[in-house]
């Protein structure tokens, strides 16, 4: 009954999302077309790092592999922004392999500080290659008025990747990934390829960032270096799913409505104090709840794993 | 009828709001809106702009606001980044509903949210957007004040050219304003029968230029002209000085021209061109009172990111006022052919709302002033030339 009740409850939310952009304001649609690029890019560093404790500090680089893949193929080639979004999604994954291949074999801080160090050297060669990326100059797409269609792709995508969360925390991969986080040596030990099912959970968390990346470019008409490849949006990620409880599926979206929301309503109108709010709370979760609001009520009313 | 304790202060303060709100009813004030970069890497140049737009609206509310309407400004932050300024001119038009927008900061946030006030048709007079690329892609209600990015340097590579000077060092940071300035240089340069012999780019951010300035002593050019926002500007001169690179000529765009250049560089500044597009000493009409006004309001001197939105905020008043109507369409019109002439000095567009009619100066160190040197009409001194040896500043 209580399961039913839920599923009804989803429904209903995700049919009134789908309405909204016939009765929403553009800046409505905008706002929850951001939104939903928050949730998927909460929700895909808390693949990687939620589930297998591989703290990434370069997750952007797939939002910015994405946002050129995407803004190249659209200037160069013509390609309508759906496919070209796509591609950038496809790209993603591709860098994902070639990085992660032999960096999943880093362990703890020098994993960290391999994908930071990922994000600079992208942005550097964006800024070099400029026969492809405009170099400094950025890429300016053609001017297309489609915000209402990329809040669908948006919103489909922040959906796949919770779906795929879902899918993950309740089959046997997910167990083998948080394995692989409480006790490495101990999953070797009972015979898991460790490093394949990294390889894996890190391919499956470039995707979205990839396909959002090249949608947020669509969107905003205009990119250059340092807008896609800002560390502060990595950030932002980890403190998002740190907020919401990492390793559990509500918990990226939860963080993510949450604290955009709070950003959205603060800024505004206390431009400094916003930013020292945003600082509070990253220190007042790491202190008090390390586990994040979803990660204390499960211990609380003893809620299940997957929620 | 009895009434209830709560409700008598109740109705007294409606009655309140409705006594004050009725005269302001019948001349509601003409909003505004603007992003601009408050906090960020732009926080401090985003903030001039707005200082600017509020001393236009205090001007132009002193001399009865505009269509009889008092003016005002809504502002709000982006943070420097695009893809918030896009978020918020959605919100100024769609939900504020303000009856006018003005430009934002920087180059790369008005590409992104010129798409935004297209789409709503808005008139957005952009008086701090500096590149051509912004204007040239069919956008029909955007409007430039500033000299575009390619002829900041105009002025050095002309005095250099009469002065029989042959080759040129081009070097920027490798972002798009710089970039473009690098760019545009490069073809004034060669358009002057002059010849580039060295051109490279260098991060944001970078400090250590003794590889950059090492191989282009080698090339030993008559002329260095750097692209430069403040701080490479500094750590070039200073370095260029420890590797002994001694230029005819050495100009710079951006950081030049401030204060602070001189007190960080003290006689190390002396001889180096700066560019700017504008200074308080130039004789353009209505300087007196903006100088003025606006020490009075903020109590210092105001750069050219002040000037600039207070003259942009001008000229679209002064587009309103011709057109009679805040109709975008018939704005439109008449900012196209408007010719003016402000504090910030002339402004005129092509049919794309490009600026070609506003001027660059050059100006130069002496003794720890700034003279403008270029061009001739506005110079208030002549060029010290050529640059003496490091040693002998």
């Amino acid at each position: 009954m209580r399961r039913l009740g839920l599923a009804a409850l989803a429904a209903l939310a995700v049919v009134a999302l789908a309405l909204y952009p016939l009765e929403g304001t553009g800046y409505g649609v905008r706002v929850m077309l951001q939104l939903f690029m928050w949730i998927a890019l909460a929700q895909s560093w808390n693949l990687i790092s939620g589930l297998t404790g591989y703290v990434s500090f370069g997750h952007v680089a797939f939002y910015g592999m994405g946002a050129y893949s995407t803004a190249i193929v659209i200037v160069r080639l013509g390609w309508p922004w759906l496919p070209a979004a796509l591609l950038g999604g496809a790209m993603a994954m591709v860098l994902a392999l070639v990085i992660g291949w032999p960096c999943l074999r880093l362990k703890g801080p020098y994993f960290a500080i391999a994908m930071l160090g990922l994000n600079e050297v992208l942005r550097v060669a964006a800024s070099y290659f400029e026969g492809l990326t405009g170099g400094g100059l950025g890429l300016s797409l053609p001017t297309l008025h489609a915000s209402v269609p990329i809040y669908y792709a948006m919103g489909l995508t922040a959906a796949g990747v919770t779906l795929l969360t879902y899918v993950i925390l309740t089959s046997r991969f997910g167990l083998r990934l948080m394995t692989i986080r409480e006790d490495e040596v101990a999953a070797e030990a009972m015979g898991i390829d460790t490093h394949r099912y990294k390889l894996y959970a890190f391919l499956l968390s470039a995707v979205a960032p990839g396909i959002v990346g090249g949608l947020s470019a669509r969107d905003q008409g205009y990119i250059e270096p340092i807008s896609v490849f800002p560390l502060l949006m990595t950030i932002t990620m980890i403190v998002m799913v740190l907020f919401g409880g990492k390793g559990t599926i509500w918990g990226p979206v939860l963080g993510a409505v949450l604290l955009f929301t709070f950003q959205e309503l603060v800024w505004a109108r206390f431009i400094y104090l916003h930013q020292l709010l945003f600082g509070a709370i990253i220190v007042t979760v790491v202190l008090l709840m390390p586990r994040g609001i979803l990660g204390v009520l499960q211990q609380k009313y003893n809620l299940p794993r997957t929620i | 009828m009895t009434i209830k304790p709560w409700r008598l202060p109740a109705t007294l303060a409606v009655a309140a709001v409705l006594c004050g709100a009725l005269p302001a009813l019948a001349q509601t004030p003409i909003k505004i809106g603007a992003s601009l970069s408050l906090t960020g890497t732009y926080a401090k140049l985003g903030s001039y702009q707005k200082e600017g737009y509020e001393l236009c609206a205090e001007d132009l509310n002193k001399k009865g606001g505009l269509l009889g309407r008092k003016v005002e400004f809504a502002v709000y932050d982006d943070q420097s980044t695009p893809a918030t300024g896009v978020r918020l001119y959605e919100k100024l038009i769609t939900e504020d509903k303000v009856d006018a927008v003005m430009g934002p900061y920087s180059s790369p946030i008005t590409e992104a949210v010129a798409n935004v006030t297209e789409k709503y048709k808005k008139v957005m007079v952009s008086p701090l957007a500096a590149t051509t690329s912004i204007f040239k892609k069919g956008r029909k209600y955007i409007f430039m004040v500033i000299s575009p990015a390619e002829v900041y340097l105009e002025g050095l590579i002309d005095t250099a050219a009469k002065r029989g000077l042959k080759t040129v060092a081009i070097i920027n940071e490798d972002t798009l304003f710089t970039k473009s300035a690098a760019i545009g240089t490069a073809e004034l340069a060669r358009k002057q029968g002059m010849q580039v012999v060295f051109q490279e780019a260098y991060p944001k951010g970078h400090t250590d230029f003794s590889a950059l300035l090492t191989k282009i002593k080698a090339v030993n050019p008559d002329v260095i002209a750097a692209a430069t926002y403040f701080d490479d500007a500094v750590a070039i001169t200073r370095q260029m000085k420890e590797l002994n690179v001694n230029p005819k000529m050495l100009g710079v765009t951006v950081g030049g021209d401030l204060p602070e250049f001189y007190d960080l560089l003290k006689q190390n500044a002396e001889y180096i061109y700066g560019a700017t597009q504008w200074e308080g000493a130039l004789p353009y009409p209505g300087q007196r009172e903006f100088l003025e006004g606006y020490k009075r309001k903020f109590n210092r001197e105001p750069v050219y990111h002040s000037a600039s939105g207070y003259a942009g905020c001008l000229i679209y008043a002064e587009g309103v006022k011709r057109a009679g109507t805040l109709d975008a369409d018939k704005v439109r019109e008449q900012l196209l052919k408007l010719e003016i002439k402000t504090a910030f000095g002339e402004y005129k567009v092509d049919q794309d709302g490009f600026q070609t009619a506003h001027k660059m100066v050059i100006l130069q160190w002496q003794d720890g002033k700034k003279v403008t040197v270029w061009p001739d009409e506005l110079a208030s001194g002549k060029a010290r030339f050529p640059t003496p040896a490091w040693n002998q500043r």
